[in-house]
């Protein structure tokens, strides 16, 4: 028998979608490559500016920060909205409703502010001025941490709630008391459903931060605005913010990536857990 | 009434009087009166719905019950009794209490994060003080009596569902508990796998454990049970010695049930 050779279809429609797609970045690369209007000189010369470095040092430490006290108080947020008692829950819900319902924009913009409806703060004759405590970075802080402590709250919610119930029954009948069953039994096995959205939220952190320019924080940002108020380099100094987001958010892709794979070996729960988790937090969204 | 006086017949190690359980307006549990001694084992029988797991689940207080009370070596389960009032016990005060009864679950509920190992000795280490070497040491003793010698740390998922449900066995009786509830132990099994679990309850009951047993196991209850209690909508039918009910039921409801069950 004769072997003949199998040529599969051709898909000319998308050969030709390619074809103008290439076109159309390499003209725009081309177009911005030979730009009269873009000092490429000034992108290397301040990539590694002292000024953009303590940005980047800033950012980073408004990230870190605004998560760890995020984490912490949406898990007390998360507590408070599983409690039985309707005043606890209800406040936490109100908060989530709250602070996901309002620009995060605004809320920086109310924090740095706050001395025009709280001047100062009189506890026993202990005076301070609201102005002198909520500086920029306190404002700035304050805001993105209050702010996504209403996301964490609602993924860490999301995975005590991914937790079987027989899990928490086990715990009992076999004699932990609350405290230890939750941290023994439950939140351990959370933690699976937790990690991965918190570390899609640390990424979003990162670039969430350039928001606090707006009150000047001294994050990257505002350290790109400073630079190019003075010289003029606009696009040359966003380009370098741009780079250096790009590294900050690939270098965490990288960790979480690391994370995830780490978490998903030691058991076969993380998929169902996961998916668990994720219909209660649709299942709740569409009661309301 | 515990008396010191040991030629006094011993007082029932559990003793229902008058269980009532409503979930919001539907009654579940009628007045349920229950007493078994120690060493008994008793099998609960009924359709479903008919409040058998309910009642299973008062006893160690992992379901409130709406009035009654339920002793478990001659202490009041849940509640401490204060001028007439019955005071439910707080979370900790549950758990110490909760310590030596032990309960096996119709899904197993192993802690999925944890080796069999840590899910037999945690327990016992954090809650009644053994060493965790003492620990250990007992949990292979008790995972060989399972028949499960050497898989220490496979997880559960590793574990078919008979293998699962013997080392929730394990688990529970490495808190050295008075009694053992076991909730439909072998209905989430594969019918192959039922054998291997009502195997080791065999034994656990020849060992002279204090068992109660909620089962669709007709064969298992006329085997081991020195007596089987009927249920129906929430009250007692009928009991008696295994024998007498599955072979000569008396009411009409047991007959219907247990011949619908053959």
């Amino acid at each position: 028998m004769i072997s003949q050779k199998i040529i599969p279809a051709r898909n000319w429609g998308q050969r030709i979608a390619a074809a103008f797609l290439v076109a159309a970045v390499a003209g725009l690369l081309f177009m911005v490559g030979t730009s009269r209007h873009i000092t490429w000189s000034a992108i290397p010369q301040y990539i590694f500016d002292a000024t953009i470095l303590d940005g980047i040092r800033l950012t980073i430490l408004f990230t870190i920060m605004s998560m760890i006290i995020s984490i912490l108080a949406g898990a007390i947020l998360a507590t408070m909205r599983l409690a039985s008692n309707p005043v606890l829950s209800g406040f936490s819900s109100l908060y989530i409703w709250f602070f996901r319902g309002t620009p995060l924009l605004v809320q920086i913009i109310f924090w740095f502010n706050i001395q025009l409806f709280i001047p100062s703060i009189d506890i026993a004759g202990f005076h301070l001025d609201t102005n002198t405590i909520v500086t920029a970075f306190v404002a700035a802080l304050l805001a993105l941490s209050l702010n996504e402590a209403a996301y964490m709250a609602e993924i860490i919610r999301g995975g005590l709630l991914a937790v079987d119930s027989g899990q928490h029954e086990a715990a009992k009948a076999l004699g932990y008391t609350p405290f230890q069953s939750m941290v023994r039994i439950i939140f351990p096995q959370a933690l699976r459903v937790i990690i991965p959205p918190i570390g899609n939220q640390t990424i979003s952190m990162l670039k969430t931060t350039s928001l606090v320019s707006v009150v000047a924080a001294q994050d990257l940002l505002t350290r790109a605005q400073n630079i190019y108020a003075r010289n003029f380099l606009i696009i040359e100094l966003l380009i370098v913010a741009s780079i250096w987001y790009l590294v900050m958010t690939t270098i965490a892709s990288i960790v979480q990536y690391a994370i995830e794979r780490r978490l998903g070996k030691s058991t076969r729960q993380v998929p169902d857990l996961w998916a668990s988790a994720l219909r209660l937090m649709r299942a709740e969204g569409r009661n309301g | 009434m515990t008396s010191p006086n040991a030629f006094v017949p011993a007082s029932p190690l559990i003793e229902a009087i008058d269980v009532h359980k409503s979930f919001g307006p539907i009654e579940v549990l009628k007045g349920i009166n229950l007493s078994v001694k120690k060493g008994e084992v008793v099998c609960l029988l009924g359709p479903s719905g008919s409040g058998k797991s309910t009642f299973l689940r008062c006893i160690n207080h992992l379901e409130r019950m709406t009035s009654g009370r339920i002793l478990v070596d001659g202490q009041l389960v849940g509640y401490h009794e204060r001028g007439g009032a019955l005071y439910e016990m707080s979370g900790k005060e549950l758990a110490v209490q909760r310590r030596d009864i032990g309960m096996v679950f119709q899904r197993f509920n192993l802690f999925a994060h944890q080796d069999v190992l840590t899910n037999i000795s945690q327990a016992p280490i954090l809650n009644r003080g053994q060493a965790r070497e003492q620990a250990l040491a007992r949990a292979r003793d008790l995972l060989k009596m399972v028949d499960l010698d050497g898989r220490g740390h496979a997880y559960p998922y590793q574990l078919s569902g008979g293998q699962q449900q013997r080392v929730a066995i394990a688990r529970a009786l490495a808190m050295n508990p008075k009694l053992m509830l076991f909730d439909e132990p072998t209905s989430a099994l594969d019918p192959e796998l039922v054998g291997e679990v009502l195997g080791v309850m065999r034994k656990l009951a020849s060992e002279g454990m204090t068992m109660i047993v909620v089962t669709h196991e007709l064969s298992f209850a006329r085997e081991v049970a020195d007596r089987v209690v009927f249920m129906d909508q929430g009250i007692v039918v009928e009991e008696g010695a295994a024998r007498d009910i599955l072979d000569n039921p008396r009411q009409e409801r047991t007959q219907a049930f247990l011949r619908r069950m053959h």
